[in-house]
């Protein structure tokens, strides 16, 4: 599987889009918020930098209503001191298959919306009012994307998750990411890939960023060394397999098929991220926070009773089971379908929510993914 | 009709998408090809970039399909050639290529994008780039949607703008045509016609004029002192601009919408209430704005005749005499052609105004006028190609 090909959320606005199941990732820009806003304002306040022409990247913008929060942000930010900056260029960048024409669509509401916005109350009185450049940019960010120190300001959520590729030569029977059963190679596999792939990040990006620039990532991680210690981080994908394992029971998948099948994701510890950072040797770790981050059952709480009095089969689900299948859906289904075919779709997912409801009816907490927010300054 | 943000190529690629009707377009950009390449060399050739720099190059109304990376491949092309016989310094090889693919909102990018994977490979895997700029070639390829009358990149950050069948697209419909007051000025027409009154001529040549400016005055902040940029757009070779060179292809499209009107099909209203955000100048119009806006010198102006086909070379006539068609067979598929090229262009107008539904008859109406009238007439488009420099 071609991950650079194939990986993209689900377009559109229907139930199962990721315009509608992106309430963590929307959570995570949130929590990143006054971070963001610290690295902003340094990087203005910088009169070294005394920059005229501000270039800031997003990198795995998707599409969807959180497309333009970060670009909302900085504008803000810019707005409410007065900087030596007259022109932002704004570069969104995703992989090929990410839906940009409807990033594009909701630009003329979204420079709309700027243009009627009142800057005059949060804005600082000599500051003008600019208006952004705003371009796409497909590829990989495993890799150059943008020319040399042509960047002050990188931005990336809910992407650096995402591995270039399927760890090579995985042996993971009836699992498709790290499990307790997971022999202690495909852990190891699992591991050098991120390692390797955020290296190659940290470099390209160094190229790009000029001396001072910042950059403040967010993406799933797991707060212990141990990668299968902390559920929320990994039963998701857990359930997962269980519900195409159940499609081989059925007779409606090989099992070899599943057996073939290993996610590009990974959610590293502090340890992994400090030795890359050590190692790459461009950036200065400025700050390193994990936040925990509720499964997306849909808002509510955790809703142990059920709609028809008792939880009797192995069939019920639940409108947080379901929510949060949706949520998952909307993120793997590219890749998934790539390999089962899109005629398994909708009964693995079925399954999936299924089993969902069932963890979730009995767990005493929501389960919860560890997300961190690491701010870097490149060194000179 | 808000164009900014309907007017499109139709998307995909499809029988009645523009990626599988658009040879005249293609056609277009091989005409002007030795202008770019003319103008490219002595860009090149002035020392206005220096190696270890980024050279920004832009493609104004790049649509999508197999045209749009054209441009791009053209210059590879044209640089690799010069860095081979020595033209250029060996530096050049560490050359930065920011690429703009720029377009309107509802354009398709995502089909552009698809085809870059592949586009990115076939320079890697090809000797004469790896030998050039070993593993990575410098190319970095955005998009930037937006209406070219105004501002769409940083300022000076450009060196070489091109611009191929996009200039005829007018930011809007002359206003004073969108009369609601209910007197269509315009009646029973869709763009400048024989019969229109002078105040639709007008009003028509008022708004390219103030485009055309607003144009300008956006690029020239945007280009560098000694910068290039190559248009090139439908035009006229008089000042008369009732020619049927310049609206002939509209007049078919109107009379076809008129006869749907006298079976009932279309309400006249609605034909009289809709006009193309559309215009073919001529030179001395071109001429006036650039004085006007003084940033540019004007280093060519051609024009160049290309038939509604797009002409001998895409319509294979040596095939089609060997399969035995005659004539009337040829001009047959040579107006299915014609109607199929227009259709791909002025679709998501049309269906925005009179709605999806009369589509096919419209155009199998219009494959019939258009038909008819080239079995009489050869008539053929006027192609203006400009090559300007942007002053010091």
């Amino acid at each position: 599987m071609e991950v650079v090909q194939v990986l993209h959320m689900k377009n559109g606005d229907g139930e199962t889009s990721y315009a509608r199941n992106s309430t963590v990732q929307k959570k995570t820009i949130s929590f990143a918020k006054p971070i963001i806003e610290k690295a902003v304002l340094e990087i203005l306040g910088s009169t070294i930098m005394g920059i005229e022409s501000m270039g800031i990247a997003d990198l795995g913008c998707s599409s969807g209503p959180n497309t333009f929060l970060l670009v909302s942000h900085i504008m803000d930010v810019i707005h409410a001191k007065f900087s030596t900056v007259t022109e932002l260029r704004v570069f969104l960048n995703d992989l090929f298959s990410n839906d940009f024409n409807s990033i594009f669509m909701s630009l003329p509401a979204f420079y709309d919306k700027l243009n009627k916005q009142d800057y005059n109350n949060g804005r600082d009185p000599e500051q003008h009012v600019i208006n952004p450049l705003i371009s796409a940019v497909p590829g990989s960010f495993y890799g150059p994307l943008f020319p040399r120190k042509s960047m002050h300001f990188v931005h990336s959520s809910f992407s650096l998750h995402w591995l270039s590729q399927v760890p090579d030569g995985l042996n993971n029977k009836g699992k498709i990411y790290m499990s307790k059963s997971s022999p202690q190679c495909v852990l190891d596999a699992y591991s050098m890939q991120f390692q390797k792939g955020f290296a190659v990040f940290l470099r390209s990006r160094a190229q790009e960023i000029v001396d001072g620039g910042r950059m403040v990532l967010s993406f799933m991680g797991r707060p212990s060394s141990d990668p299968t210690a902390d559920q929320g981080t990994f039963y998701q994908y857990e359930l997962l397999a269980q519900a195409l394992m159940a499609m081989v029971s059925k007779g409606l998948i090989k099992e070899e098929k599943v057996d073939s099948f290993n996610l590009p994701h990974y959610a590293p510890c502090a340890e992994e991220l400090n030795l890359v950072l050590q190692k790459e040797g461009s950036f200065i770790k400025e700050h390193l926070e994990a936040f925990e981050v509720d499964w997306d059952i849909g808002g509510a709480d955790l809703d142990h009773n059920m709609p028809n009095g008792t939880f009797d089969d192995d069939q019920t689900i639940t409108s947080n089971g379901q929510q949060m299948a949706n949520s998952i859906r909307a993120v793997v289904e590219s890749m998934l379908e790539s390999h089962f075919g899109k005629e398994i779709m909708d009964d693995v997912f079925q399954k999936y929510a299924e089993l969902v409801s069932r963890h979730l009816t009995n767990s005493t907490t929501t389960p919860k993914y560890t997300v961190w927010v690491i701010s870097l300054v490149k060194k000179n | 009709m808000e164009v900014v943000q309907i007017l499109h190529m139709n998307k995909g690629n499809g029988e009645a998408s523009y990626a599988q009707n658009s040879k005249v377009q293609n056609k277009i950009f091989a005409i002007a090809k030795p202008i770019l390449e003319k103008a490219l060399l002595e860009l090149l050739g002035s020392n206005r970039l220096m190696a270890m720099e980024s050279m920004g190059i832009a493609d104004l109304g790049c649509s999508s399909g197999p045209n749009t990376l054209l441009l791009i491949s053209e210059i590879m092309d044209v640089i690799h050639a010069q860095l081979s016989s020595g033209q250029l310094h060996p530096s050049w090889s560490s050359m930065e290529f920011r690429v703009f693919l720029n377009d309107l909102f509802s354009n398709d990018f995502n089909t552009v994008f698809m085809t870059l994977p592949a586009f990115y490979n076939k320079l890697r895997e090809d000797d004469r780039y790896r030998r050039l700029f070993g593993a990575n070639p410098n190319l970095f390829i955005s998009a930037v949607p937006g209406s070219f009358y105004g501002r769409l990149f940083a300022r000076k950050s450009l060196h070489f703008v091109h611009s191929s069948s996009s200039l005829h697209w007018l930011s809007q419909v002359p206003p004073s045509l969108e009369s609601k007051a209910g007197t269509a000025l315009n009646k029973g027409k869709i763009y400048i016609s024989k019969s229109s009154p002078q105040c639709v001529l007008d009003a028509y040549s008022l708004q390219f004029h103030e485009d055309f400016l607003m144009f300008l005055k956006s690029r020239a902040e945007e280009i560098v002192g000694g910068g290039r940029m190559v248009l090139s757009f439908m035009g006229r070779p008089t000042l008369d601009p009732t020619t049927e060179q310049s609206c002939y292809h509209w007049e078919l499209l109107a009379l076809a919408l008129m006869s749907m009107v006298s079976d009932g099909l279309v309400e006249e209203e609605k034909v009289d209430s809709f006009n193309a955000p559309y215009y073919a100048p001529c030179a001395e119009e071109l001429k006036s704005e650039l004085q006007k806006d003084g940033s540019f010198i004007m280093d060519r102006l051609e024009a160049f005749e290309i038939d509604w086909d797009g002409g001998g070379d895409v319509v294979d006539d040596q095939a089609n005499i060997v399969n035995g068609f005659d004539h009337d067979q040829m001009v047959a598929i040579s107006g299915k052609r014609v109607a199929k090229t227009i259709r791909a262009v002025v679709e998501s107008m049309i269906e925005a105004h009179f709605g999806i539904e009369i589509m096919d008859d419209l155009f199998q109406r219009y494959t019939e006028l258009v038909t008819n009238h080239l079995s009489k007439r050869r008539t053929k488009y006027i192609n203006l190609v400009i090559s300007l420099i942007r002053r010091d």
